[in-house]
């Protein structure tokens, strides 16, 4: 017992007593383990929120009819997207197409949720502004819009079959793709227009999710819900895998390196600070301690500091990645509690073993030399 | 007196020294790294989004109206781009952000065998192209479409091959090998070809059938034309100007006119196109372009804060260490303080000790660090990052910045050191 109060005194006093050089060694150790756990934290954390920006590039399913039917039911659609995780959900807009008169010029038209639309197509460029739900205004492609002449503000008389009403234009659509050459209506006004009540042509869905995912997705769905058929939209999805695995091993080698280099540069600081205390080991010797006693000894107080130190970096890491994460991608992470621990034993280990190589060395020393200086 | 000194010191305590050096190079070659990557990581990162295809499409100005709304083909000049004219898509102002294009010529076709009507896309596959410039360059869908996953193989220009759609592949019941013949409504014009390949885009593209151009071109008596180029290109992240340029080019002053001419925006790119191809209307597509953007400006950021943090590291790394090792020689200062030394003459001496063992210890991590960066490019983008000059200014005022303030503790210590208590020992 009372070898071990000694034992506990030594340590506490000889961290107490050379505060400053402690301080420093503290410090290396520290930095160490903020720029483990923060490092590892984001690259933990990379993947995920970069897919969420990845979303924006749009739909990553689409769910089409089966078969050679044109349309589908809104009911069925909703069926099969229940099936997707919820939480990584992006959006999920539906579009009915047709032909309709515009201005007495016949001209294709899609009827769409406008905030769905918003959320799965993020790279729309609107010139005007996008169209209440429920107001009856539209949106309008830009080539339509070249070819009618009309301008955000105005209005525009549209007609299918019997049916006549006229609609303001909310927006001119600008994309440099198919979609310029369609007007856009609220879905539930074109579908009573043409006289297809709760049915759609094609459903994009924009989820946070691997090809993977996604595929096993639309085989379970096309077998539940046998009326749509789910199709990967590869050109999204694939390319995605290709360049968030790129990103990721970025991060992840710069991650190593960082971390090599920060834990030599620990090492060699906690080496300095021992090895400047020969002579105490000396002192001791001579007054008769054994060379496992010494190493003990030394052990204890690296144990010490890398436990303290690791500690104080992986509150202070844990913050850093905080940091980086609300500025980089506007959001919160979790705690990692398996990634804190990670830290802290990693530091605990790294200081221990730098202690241990000039204790090593001091101890195979003859005391009356070390005593003597030089 | 002062050089016999300095040398000794460093001669005789050169396992010190020879740490702290090493510690110094650590951290300058984690800088050095971490910057060269940072600073290259647009530029790489961008080349990797190409993989989501064409930004930019071209089309004739005058057709893309007609065929679209009513499905007319009506011939004549201005209603197709020339093939000549391609070349030229290489000697505009960002010819070199030019990565890939691929002519496409649509026309529908009748399959003989099964009686049924598809879309016949003429295109480049893999082609090599002689530049006016005397550079020849490949290119084609294969490089311009990577997401495709294809069964057997990508066509050769030359032969008489196709790629059949995966979805009408199975709709038609045709597979890799079958031969069919092409035919032309209301025309006698017709061809033989050999499936080659059958892929799967995930896209409209599914229910097409792709044949090399020359062929298509001679099934649509359209000689030398194309419908449409589809155009790759890096392109800088869009901004306030770029939105105010791609609504009215015109609408700009003589300046910023020249600020977004010169830079590579996806817009302006779009507009030299124009310029350089008669009777073409190019188009950003804005999913690609828009998005692009967006990944660009994160991935950058990132880099740069992850950049940040490793500077600090290692500037801390380095100053903890020079304190631990000029505090130990405080004997040393209070013999030399003993024997007549004032202040400024110590603080040079251990000044210089440490600038000089820095500035050894920088210029090996300099190098180590390109090494480093090297590593990380060659593994990630399989291409090599450039060694900026601008790196080197940077990493060395960090040097002599983090060892002078580094050492401010130790020479606080040092000033204010009586030279009787350290050499009577404590």
């Amino acid at each position: 017992m009372t070898k071990y109060t000694m034992y506990s005194k030594m340590i506490v006093h000889s961290l107490l007593r050379r505060r400053s050089r402690m301080f420093v060694a503290l410090l290396a150790v520290a930095i160490g383990a903020t720029v483990l756990s923060g490092l590892v934290t984001i690259y933990y954390d990379v993947p995920r929120q970069m897919g969420r920006e990845f979303r924006s590039y749009g739909a990553n399913l689409i769910l089409i009819p089966a078969g050679d039917s044109q349309v589908v039911a809104e009911t069925d659609v909703a069926r099969a997207t229940e099936l997707l995780p919820q939480e990584q959900l992006v959006g999920i807009a539906s579009y009915l197409y047709g032909r309709i008169k515009v201005n007495e010029q016949p001209i294709m038209v899609a009827g769409i949720h406008f905030q769905e639309v918003k959320k799965v197509s993020p790279f729309w460029q609107i010139r005007g502004n996008w169209p209440e739900e429920q107001a009856g205004d539209i949106l309008i492609g830009a080539e339509v819009a070249e070819l009618l002449k009309v301008e955000p503000g105005q209005s525009v008389t549209l007609a299918a079959g019997e049916s006549e009403r006229k609609a303001k234009v909310a927006g001119i659509v600008r994309t440099g793709g198919t979609e310029e050459n369609y007007i856009f209506t609220d879905l539930p006004m074109l579908q009573q227009m043409l006289n297809k009540e709760g049915q759609v042509s094609v459903t994009q869905v924009s989820v946070m999710a691997t090809e993977a995912e996604l595929t096993t997705f639309t085989k379970t769905a096309g077998d539940k819900v046998p009326a749509v058929t789910p199709r990967l939209v590869k050109r999204v999805t694939q390319s995605e895998e290709m360049v968030l695995g790129k990103l990721q091993a970025l991060v992840y080698l710069v991650t190593i390196v960082v971390l090599l280099l920060t834990l030599i540069c620990v090492a060699t600081t906690m080496m300095a600070v021992v090895a400047e205390r020969r002579k105490e080991i000396g002192l001791k010797k001579a007054l008769g301690a054994e060379n496992r006693s010494i190493v003990l000894e030394f052990l204890g107080e690296g144990l010490m500091l890398g436990l303290l130190g690791g500690l104080l970096g992986t509150v202070l890491g844990f913050f850093f990645a905080q940091s980086v994460s609300v500025n980089v991608f506007g959001r919160m992470i979790s705690f990692q509690p398996l990634i804190a621990c990670m830290a802290l034993i990693v530091s605990i280990m790294v200081t221990g073993v730098a202690c241990l190589i000039p204790v090593k060395t001091a101890t195979s020393v003859e005391p009356a030399i070390v005593l003597r200086g030089e | 007196m002062f050089w016999q000194i300095l040398k000794g010191s460093l001669v005789r305590q050169r396992q010190k020294m020879f740490m702290v050096a090493i510690t110094i190079a650590l951290g300058v070659s984690l800088t050095t790294a971490m910057l060269n990557v940072m600073l290259d990581v647009g530029d790489k990162v961008n080349r990797e989004l190409k993989a989501y295809g064409a930004n930019i499409t071209v089309t004739p100005r005058s057709a893309s109206i007609l065929h679209d709304f009513y499905g007319v083909e009506a011939g004549g000049a201005g209603q197709y781009l020339q093939e000549s004219e391609l070349g030229k898509l290489k000697t505009i102002f960002w010819a070199n952000n030019i990565v890939d294009f691929s002519p496409i010529l649509e026309t529908r076709a009748i399959i003989g065998q099964t009686a049924s009507e598809i879309t016949l896309v003429g295109t480049w596959f893999n082609h090599r192209l002689d530049l006016p410039t005397g550079e020849t360059v490949e290119t084609g869908i294969k490089q311009l479409k990577s997401w495709w996953s294809v069964e057997g193989n990508w066509v050769q220009e030359s032969s008489q091959g196709a790629m059949l759609g995966s979805m009408a592949a199975s709709r038609l019941g045709l597979q890799i090998g079958d031969e069919i013949d092409l035919v032309i409504p209301g025309s006698d014009r017709t061809a033989k070809v050999k499936i080659e390949g059958v892929f799967n885009s995930g896209g409209p593209e599914d229910e097409e059938i792709f044949v090399p151009l020359g062929l298509a071109q001679k099934l649509t008596n359209l000689p030398g034309k194309v419908g449409k180029i589809e155009v790759s290109a890096i392109t800088t992240p869009e901004n306030e100007l770029a939105r105010k340029a791609a609504h009215d080019p015109k609408s700009l002053s003589l300046k910023e006119w020249e600020t977004w001419y010169c830079t590579a925006y996806v817009g302006a790119i779009a507009y030299q196109i124009e310029e350089a191809i008669t009777g073409a209307h190019a188009k950003p597509v804005r999913q690609v372009a828009e998005s692009e953007g967006a990944i660009l400006q994160k991935t950058q950021l990132l880099m740069l804060l992850i950049t940040v943090l490793s500077l600090i590291g290692s500037t801390l790394g380095i100053s903890n260490l020079l304190t631990a090792s000029v505090m130990e020689r405080n004997r040393e200062v209070g013999l030399l303080k003993a024997l007549g030394a004032d202040d400024t003459e110590v603080l040079v001496l251990t000044l210089s000790q440490i600038l000089f063992t820095g500035i050894a210890g920088g210029f090996a991590g300099y190098f180590l660090g390109l090494g480093f960066a090297q590593i990380i490019g060659q593994t990630v983008f399989s291409a090599a990052v450039a060694a900026k000059p601008m790196v080197i200014p940077i990493v060395m005022v960090l040097v002599v910045l983090v060892t002078l303030t580094g050492s401010l503790p130790a020479i606080r210590m040092l000033v204010s050191l009586r030279p009787a208590e350290v050499l009577h020992g404590r």
